[in-house]
């Protein structure tokens, strides 16, 4: 067949440069090039995508199909319910305390989180300050230490009678203070100091180097036209680090639901009476130690949707037009 | 040439990534216990002649990790394989939970597995309201290997009786009692003399004790989380109301939390909140806990509740000038009234998904020869006391004094609440407990504590495993 046709290609264009024989040839390297490129592309593709599938697709899928079940951790034999763990949730006062001040973890520590390390970038990379790298090393050792030594170095920080906290505040005030951190009107805030704590050197960093592209030259024109210090910041240094900022602040959301885990975990138990609970410590203690699965994994459902729609509406409220420099 | 190569890396890659999440070997586990360690051994390492397998099997033994250490249980382990040629790979650790929780979710199940309950991961309770846990009544008839003498024969009287052993309140046994401790009232016995107060023998005295205290800038009362609570109120009930108003309590029959009874349970605890150390409940999680331990060594408070363990615990810690260990039953409520001390003890079962049950329960049987027993007691960080008969006398020092504390009048409580199949968000802690934190910071009244009480009870009621 393919002989014939190559026969009429000699007869209809004889005028051609190249033989037939020749283009067949080539034809079949290029084919033979392209699957084999192909199967190379799919080869390389395919652990991700199964390891992807394998780890991330089937077990939440799983958490959606559990979440409507009545089961335990370790047991099984499990009674679908169709949505009876989610209507229970709705009415469940401490799961509603546990997402208010997850919602309130999220809020305020990326606020001030945010807040402080566009500042203290802004100061150490644009301002001549002695001993920069010092800070900047300064600000990101909290981020190497794990959760369970941040825990220990604010239990000492926190202790009511000999805590670094207490004792400065009783040097300033000139009495004694013994204000309970730890204790259920101030559990939070102390959550809040130390996830904000940790944090912000990472962040002050990831700016610091965004801020090093800006042109100098931008600065300089700035100045000439008369703009002081912090306009320059709103209107050059900010618009220009935008979508860095945009893509830290929805990582930052989702490792803020994450960490807040540990911390709380680690930290204070869920505790005093539950005053310090969050969504995903909650979920852990009724899928793991209350032997309601199902009604863990309906919680889990809750904070994957919440966490998803969260970063889809801060992707869409902080969307700019990206500038170019 | 480069395609062959590009293909082979691509599928050594693939391959690779995937190598980590293969199944698990068939091959057994087996090895011969080491010398010393708690840890479970790693198995041979490649190019060394794999372990010869024991000749009675192996079987998997996981045991918590608390103030006794985990010494004595390699010890217990080598002789229990001495004794019956079964090997024994053993796991402690201080979390085994979080140890052994991911190979059991992936139906991977020790054959025996310590623990207590009132733990914060509640493994023993999950298991128990999942009703998988072996049955292990036939144990109790089982002659004791390497003795003549009977399981039964050897464990004290009442220990496999209680809601503790007998889940299900069938008379059957699930559950073997371990490491028992009178609990009660923990002070500082040289304070006292040094003060010239005396141990209050009813609560009206306890109250005036904690009126003079305040006095010298002493609170009367901590505790170390609210987990003590279990203990403490399961004690105040028995000497409240008996056996009887304790036996209705724990199976939350209908109306009992109207009762006198239980309003003057409710009264005691909320009084004994208005005299507790300030600083406790932001120091009452499982971090700082030993800080509120450490105020009675520091003269700050002068009772917590707390069980035998505790001395060997603070054994490091500073303590004030004339420091020594006293413990005391839960005063009686009226003059001459009963007073009563928890019996607190851990237990040993055996999970439904075990593969070697029948090893697993001569392995319980083991724990009660005279050989486990004397090892218990001697070899671990603190003496662990496994409640076989006779035992008591063979204690020295501080565990005399606080074993004896049954000759010494005060009455022995056991039990514990009911189980009942899981509801969601309602558990016996966060409804019975937790909340003594807020009656202490004020945030909670005892009304609103009682009103939780008794809507979490008529649910829990209708719950009950039968």
């Amino acid at each position: 067949m393919k002989k014939r046709r190559c026969g009429l290609h000699r007869r209809f264009f004889k005028r051609r440069s190249q033989s037939c024989a020749a283009i067949d040839r080539k034809g079949v390297m290029a084919m033979t090039k392209r699957s084999g490129r192909s199967r190379f592309i799919v080869l390389c593709l395919a652990a991700a995508v199964i390891l992807f599938t394998v780890f991330m697709i089937i077990p939440t899928l799983n958490i959606f199909r559990m979440s409507l079940f009545v089961r335990s951790a370790y047991s099984t034999t499990e009674e679908f319910v169709w949505l009876q763990n989610f209507t229970r949730l709705m009415a469940d006062s401490n799961f509603i305390r546990s997402m208010q001040n997850t919602i309130l973890l999220i809020v305020v520590v990326t606020v001030v989180t945010f807040g402080l390390a566009l500042i203290f970038a802004a100061i150490l990379s644009r301002e001549k300050i002695k001993g920069q790298n010092f800070f900047r090393i300064i600000f990101y050792i909290p981020n190497i230490l794990s959760v369970v030594v941040i825990s220990a170095i604010f239990s000492a920080i926190y202790d009511t009678n000999n805590g670094t906290l207490n004792s400065l505040l009783s040097f300033f005030k000139g009495d004694t203070v013994a204000i309970l951190w730890k204790g259920e009107s101030m559990v939070m805030v102390s959550l809040i100091i130390a996830m904000v704590w940790q944090a912000i050197g990472y962040y002050m960093v990831m700016y610091m180097a965004s801020m090093a592209s800006v042109p100098q030259s931008l600065y300089e024109s700035a100045s000439l036209d008369g703009a002081g210090r912090l306009t320059q910041f709103f209107q050059i240094t900010l618009p220009l680090i935008w979508t860095n900022i945009r893509t830290t602040l929805t990582f930052f959301i989702i490792s803020t639901i994450n960490m807040a885990f540990l911390f709380v975990k680690a930290m204070t138990s869920g505790g005093p009476n539950g005053a310090s609970e969050v969504a995903l410590s909650y979920m852990y203690k009724q899928a793991y130690t209350n032997s309601t699965y199902g009604y863990g994994m309906a919680i889990g459902v809750m904070v994957f949707l919440f966490s998803f729609g969260l970063s889809a509406l801060v992707n869409a409220v902080t969307k700019r037009e990206p500038l170019e420099f | 040439m480069k395609k062959v190569i590009s293909i082979l890396l691509a599928t050594a890659l693939t391959a690779s990534m995937l190598a980590g999440c293969g199944g698990k070997s068939d091959e057994p586990a087996a090895q011969a216990p080491a010398e010393g360690g708690g840890q479970s051994e790693v198995p041979a390492e490649a190019g060394e002649e794999p372990a010869e397998p024991a000749a009675g099997g192996t079987i998997k033994v996981a045991a918590i990790e608390t103030a006794y250490g985990s010494a004595m249980w390699q010890e217990v382990c080598d002789a229990f394989t001495a004794e019956t040629g079964i090997a024994v790979e053993l796991i402690t650790d201080k979390n085994l939970e979080d140890v052994i929780g991911s190979s059991m979710k992936a139906g991977d199940f020790p054959d025996v597995i310590h623990l207590a309950t009132g733990r914060e991961d509640a493994l023993t309770e999950t298991f128990i309201k999942d009703q998988n846990i072996v049955e292990i009544t036939d144990v109790l008839s089982m002659t004791v290997p390497g003795e003549d003498k009977k399981v039964s024969d050897k464990i004290a009287g009442g220990f496999t009786e209680t809601a503790l052993t007998n889940p299900y309140g069938d008379g059957k046994t699930y559950l073997a009692p371990m490491f028992y401790s009178p609990c009660g009232l923990f002070y500082n016995a040289g304070l006292f003399e040094e003060k010239g107060w005396t141990v209050p023998a009813t609560w009206d005295e306890m109250w005036e004790l904690g009126d003079k205290a305040k006095a010298e800038g002493i609170s009367l009362f901590t505790y170390p989380t609210t987990g003590y609570f279990d203990a403490f109120f399961y004690a105040l009930m028995y000497s409240v109301g008996g056996a009887d108003f304790f036996n209705k309590a724990t199976n939350y029959e209908e109306g009992i939390w109207d009762t006198e009874e239980a309003k003057t349970c409710f009264d005691i605890v909320a009084k004994l909140a208005s005299y507790t150390e300030p600083t406790t409940p932001a120091q009452a999680n499982d971090q700082d806990f030993t800080k509120n331990q450490q105020l009675v060594l520091d003269n700050k408070a002068l009772f917590m509740p707390n069980g035998t363990w505790i001395v060997g615990e603070m054994a490091e810690a500073p303590r004030a000038e004339g420091f020594e260990w006293g413990m005391t039953a839960l005063p009686a409520v009226t003059a001459g009234g009963d007073s009563y001390s928890y019996t607190w003890f851990e237990q040993a079962w055996i999970p439904s998904g075990a593969a070697n049950q029948d090893a697993a329960k001569q392995f319980i049987a083991f724990l009660y020869s005279d050989i486990a027993c004397e090892i218990f007691a001697t070899k671990g960080d603190s003496p662990a006391i496994q409640p076989v008969l006779g035992i008591a006398d063979k204690l020295d020092g501080d565990n005399k004094m606080f074993y004896a504390i049954y000759d010494n009048g005060a009455k022995a409580a056991m039990g514990n609440f009911a189980a009942f199949s899981p509801i969601e968000g309602l558990d016996n802690r966060t409804v019975w407990f937790d909340p003594v934190n807020s009656l202490v910071s004020g945030t909670m009244t005892e009304e609103q504590w009682i009103e939780g009480i008794k809507s979490a009870s008529d649910q829990m009621r209708a719950n009950l495993l039968q």
